[in-house]
């Protein structure tokens, strides 16, 4: 099995929250960012990734603003609005309780059942 | 909710071109971003940007679908909720049918009423600031709306300071000659001013002017939108040409709007009134034939004005003692309220019942589709699953009653104009400004909104309770609609309460109408109109100048009209009965007996006659004798008087052979005897009760009435059975006695019979009509409510059965949920129409409004019928074997 691991559906929303908490990003800065505190594990097709982000701005959890980029390009920046903020908060509790349930029952053994 | 969808998909459509910009803008910097992270790791710029673009995937579908996510194409997506729509409607064709029928009917008629409401009631007078201007009757004891004379308008014009201008407004039925034969109009002399007053824009040509009433002006004369219609075919070029009225030459010099009305006047053509130039016009005791209106200075309040004209009224009685006698005061009114007053509450109602209709019609609706949500709970959950957001789903709901909503507007609205002619024929005659009638804007906007607001009735409640229930579950029970069936049911019952609570307003207040129209239909009106005829005539200006000719004209018309076989009788008369436009009566005093104030002296309609008018008529002679041909100019002046007058001012003893006195003269009054006494005559309508009534005979007629019996009379002949085409016959043996007659047409005195009661034959017509629809409605709406809950409950009652209850028990059960609803829609609609009683007070006739009789059988009805719903229903229920229903599961 490969080190990368394929995305599961409904994650990238979480994914994109993260990456955006801990400051203003734009769109390529974003799948870099994904990578990067995913330990390089996670890869977001490149396309896939604008639809994700103007569903979020469309739910207003998150709102864009159009800027500079560090090698000095017009880019569109994303930055976590209040809402954006509590969500992430709310998904990343559900997240842990899934996972750890899914976990516990991956775990165990035939004379548990 | 809907509002904000519609709105946002505006705002989507405007901002679109720079989203779409916005869009390939980031995409492309996405690109470029890449690009230099590639080139930095070692490429070549361009097969970095090439990589890039690669990597990135395809640019048209990640833009489709970042639009998508953005709240996409507003077209698009409207397209493809409609077409969506048109999918899930035609994979029920049943439902759409009956729901694009019950829409196109409800809105067809809705829209249909209010374009009749919206051009008598809505559409602006042709008047500028109508709320100024003010219509005035003069007083008396007996009848608040009656006229002035010529000197006492000019007085009241000439002294008031509270009005711009005062306008007198006299009837005018002069014949009306061109190229063509004469005709008999109906129209107004009217002072020149009052157009300056009234802001009336013309059709064509130019209204009044100053100048018009000037003494020896040029004889002008203006006509009707309807006149002009009808006899000249609106040609434009009718402006310039010659008429002759009543013998005089005038110029037509402008076409008047066909929204110009006034109150109880026809005004088929307009001539200034020229005050001066009237014979009258400084005769004080002169006969009364104006009526007045006014514009208020800007500031001066109505009550203002009217304290005003009082205060010159009561001068012009100190002035003038003795000849203000009977008038006690002054009727000031809202020209436009006059216009519209009588009318307003029926179309009201007329429409209020239209449009109780439509929403019996569209909860109905609501109702199917609520079961259907019920049902497709299933397919609505596994459109969740797939990723459908209850947004979506309730756009899916709302979008597919908005589709039937348009689709059975729209043939409504086609409805409505392709019957708009046989709407029109049973529209009553006398509705005013109906000859303006057209569907316009207003109606239009109205008929759009209508839609909109079916479509939210319809689709609201399906669309609630999917905001309600847990789809979740409704897929993990199976799909059988268990989710929310409880709320649905609740739901539905509501609505079919209220569809029996609006069925019953409407059955209720058609049912008074239908009282109301019994009782009057059944009223006397004191003659027999069976085989009579009528033909209305006015004689020409010149060689008609005294009583004899008028006399001459006769006997030679009654020797010719004697000797027509099928004419049995016949006879002259001033002004027939049951005409609500004519007034003419006059005052008169027991000389043994003088009132004791003089605004005390008693009146009473006045009417010349020849001998066999009361026969022709079948006015019932009940004491004394008839008139004779001998009562003549050579004989001693009597006359014949109702029972009314009898009864009213002889209860001590027989009038027969006493003498009154009897103001009908520019001069002082004059004895007459009374030689007989008929029965009493409805001279109005049939509504008001029958009043005095005094005939003089027509040889015996005072000089001073000449003008007044030559500009309008009437002949009456009672035919035999089955005499047919005297109409021809009747009409050229008035000509042959002089060709220079204008002759009316002929009308049988049954239709001015079927006239009185024509309004309300108009509104029990339809009332009835949509009273039959919503029952109907109603009814549909039990019998879907009950058989849902049967079919829902299939396997509780097959247990039931299994169990051994009987089928009486089941049915019992299933009648028992029946006449709760049924319960509960009579109480609310018995509170409803107790409560809007009010709106038809002014329609019923001789039934209370909250007649406890109509309201009992409207109720009793209304149930036999709701529960004859109920048992075919139940029928249903009736044939479930307990064995195949258990085993179903």
């Amino acid at each position: 099995m490969s080190e990368e691991a394929e995305l599961l559906p409904g994650t990238l929303d979480l994914l994109i929250l993260k990456a955006v908490s801990l400051g203003p990003l734009h769109g390529y800065a974003v799948l870099s960012r994904i990578e990067q505190i995913s330990g390089q594990r996670l890869f977001v097709e490149q396309g896939a990734l604008y639809p994700a982000l103007f569903r979020l701005v469309r739910q207003g959890l998150l709102r864009t603003e159009w800027g500079k980029s560090e090698n000095n390009r017009r880019a569109k920046f994303y930055e976590l609005t209040t809402k954006g903020r509590k969500r992430l908060q709310e998904e990343t509790v559900w997240w842990k309780r899934a996972s750890a349930a899914v976990s516990t029952a991956l775990a165990a053994r035939p004379q548990q059942a | 909710m809907i509002a904000a969808y519609l709105s946002s998909m505006v705002r989507r459509f405007l901002r679109r071109a720079t989203m779409e910009r916005e869009i390939e803008e980031e995409l492309q910097s996405h690109v470029q971003l890449r690009a230099d992270a590639l080139e930095s790791s070692g490429l070549e710029r361009a097969e970095a940007e090439r990589r890039a673009r690669i990597e990135f995937g395809s640019r048209v579908r990640f833009k489709e679908e970042c639009r998508e996510a953005m709240g996409g194409n507003a077209i698009e997506e409207a397209t493809r909720d409609v077409r969506f729509s048109l999918r899930s409607l035609r994979k029920s064709p049943g439902f759409s049918v009956v729901a694009i029928i019950t829409l196109a009917l409800g809105i067809g008629a809705t829209v249909a009423t209010f374009s009749v409401v919206n051009t008598v009631l809505l559409r602006p007078f042709a008047f500028s600031h109508p709320e100024k201007l003010l219509w005035i009757y003069s007083q008396r004891s007996d009848n608040p709306r009656t006229n002035f004379s010529m000197p006492e308008y000019c007085d009241y014009r000439d002294q008031t300071t509270s009005f711009e201008s005062l306008a007198g407004v006299a009837s005018f039925n002069p014949s009306f000659a061109d190229s063509g034969p004469p005709e008999r109009v109906q129209g107004v002399r009217m002072s020149a001013s009052a157009f300056a007053m009234l802001a009336v824009r013309p059709v064509l040509g130019r209204t009044l002017i100053a100048e018009d009433d000037l003494n020896g002006a040029r004889g002008v004369v203006l006509i009707s939108y309807g006149l002009w219609s009808r006899r000249y075919a609106r040609d434009p070029a009718v402006i310039g040409r010659a008429v002759n009225l009543n013998g005089e030459t005038r110029e037509i010099v402008g076409v008047l709007p066909a929204s110009f009305a006034l109150p109880n006047l026809d005004t088929e053509i307009v001539v200034p009134l020229q005050p001066d130039a009237d014979p009258r016009r400084n005769v004080r005791n002169s006969v009364n034939f104006l009526r007045m209106v006014g514009r208020l200075k800007p500031n001066v309040m109505p009550q203002q004005a009217h304290a005003e004209l009082e205060a010159i009224r009561q001068n012009l009685q100190r002035q003038y003692p003795g000849i203000y006698t009977g008038k006690i005061g002054l009727t000031v009114v809202s020209l436009t309220e006059e216009i519209v007053a009588n009318i307003r509450a029926v179309l009201l109602t007329i429409f209020c019942a239209a449009t109780a209709v439509l929403l019996v019609g569209c909860v109905n609706l609501a109702g199917i589709s609520l079961s259907r949500a019920a049902a497709r709970q299933r397919e609505l959950a596994v459109r969740t699953a797939l990723g459908a957001t209850r947004g979506q789903l309730t756009r899916l709901l709302l979008s597919e009653s908005f589709v039937l909503a348009l689709v059975g507007g729209s043939l409504g609205i086609f409805l409505e104009m392709w019957g708009q002619r046989a709407l029109l024929r049973l529209v009553p005659t006398d509705l005013p400004r109906i000859e303006s009638f057209s569907f316009d804007w207003t109606v239009l906007l109205f008929a759009c909104a209508l839609i909109f607001l079916a479509a939210l009735v319809c689709g609201i409640a399906p669309a609630w309770l999917l905001s309600r229930s847990d789809l979740r579950e409704a897929l993990v029970s199976r799909g059988r609609g268990s989710t929310g069936g409880g709320l649905q049911a609740r739901l539905r019952t509501w609505l079919v309460s209220s569809q029996i609570a609006l069925a019953l307003v409407l059955l209720a207040n058609a049912g008074l109408l239908l009282q109301s129209f019994v009782r009057l239909s059944s009223e006397q009106a004191g003659f027999d109109p069976s085989g009579v005829e009528t033909i209305r005539f006015s004689l020409p200006q010149t060689g008609y100048d005294d009583v004899g000719t008028i006399v001459r004209f006769y006997d030679q018309l009654h020797s010719r009209a004697s000797a027509i076989t099928g004419i049995k009788r016949d006879a002259l008369v001033s002004i027939l009965p049951l005409a609500p436009k004519s007034i003419s009566f006059v005052h008169f005093t027991r000389p043994d007996r003088p009132p004791a104030r003089p605004k005390d002296t008693p009146s009473t309609n006045y009417r010349v006659v020849t001998p066999d008018y009361f026969q022709t008529m079948g006015i019932p002679l009940l004491k004394g004798r008839n008139f004779t041909e001998s009562d003549d100019a050579d004989h001693p002046p009597v006359a014949i008087v109702s029972t009314i007058v009898a009864k009213d001012h002889f209860s001590d003893r027989s009038p027969i052979g006493h003498q009154i006195l009897v103001d009908d003269t520019d001069h002082d009054p004059r004895l007459v005897q009374i030689v007989g006494v008929v029965g009493p005559v409805k001279q109005t309508n049939l509504e008001t009760p029958a009043k005095a009534d005094i005939y003089l005979p027509l040889r015996q007629m005072p000089k001073d009435g000449v003008p007044w019996l030559r500009n309008s009379a009437y002949g009456v002949v009672k035919t035999s059975a089955g005499a047919a085409g005297l109409e021809r016959l009747l009409r050229d043996t008035i000509q042959n006695v002089d060709p220079n007659v204008a002759v009316g047409a002929v009308r049988p005195m049954s239709e001015a019979v079927t006239a009185a009661l024509a309004a309300r034959r108009f509104s029990l017509l339809l009332v009835g009509s949509f009273a039959g629809a919503a029952l109907f409605l109603a009814a549909a709406g039990l019998y879907g409510v009950i058989s849902y809950g049967i079919q829902q409950r299939n396997r509780e009652i097959g247990v039931r059965l299994a169990l051994g209850a009987t089928r009486a028990r089941i049915l019992r059960m299933i009648f028992k949920e029946g006449a709760v609803l049924l319960a509960a829609g009579i109480l609310a609609g018995f509170a409803i129409a107790l409560g809007l009683a009010r709106l038809v007070a002014s329609q019923m006739y001789g039934v209370n409004e909250h007649d406890p009789f109509s309201f009992a059988m409207v109720g009793l009805i209304l149930s036999v019928i709701l529960f004859l719903a109920c048992g075919v229903a139940a029928r249903r229920a009736m044939n479930i074997d307990p064995m195949v229903s258990l085993r179903c599961e």
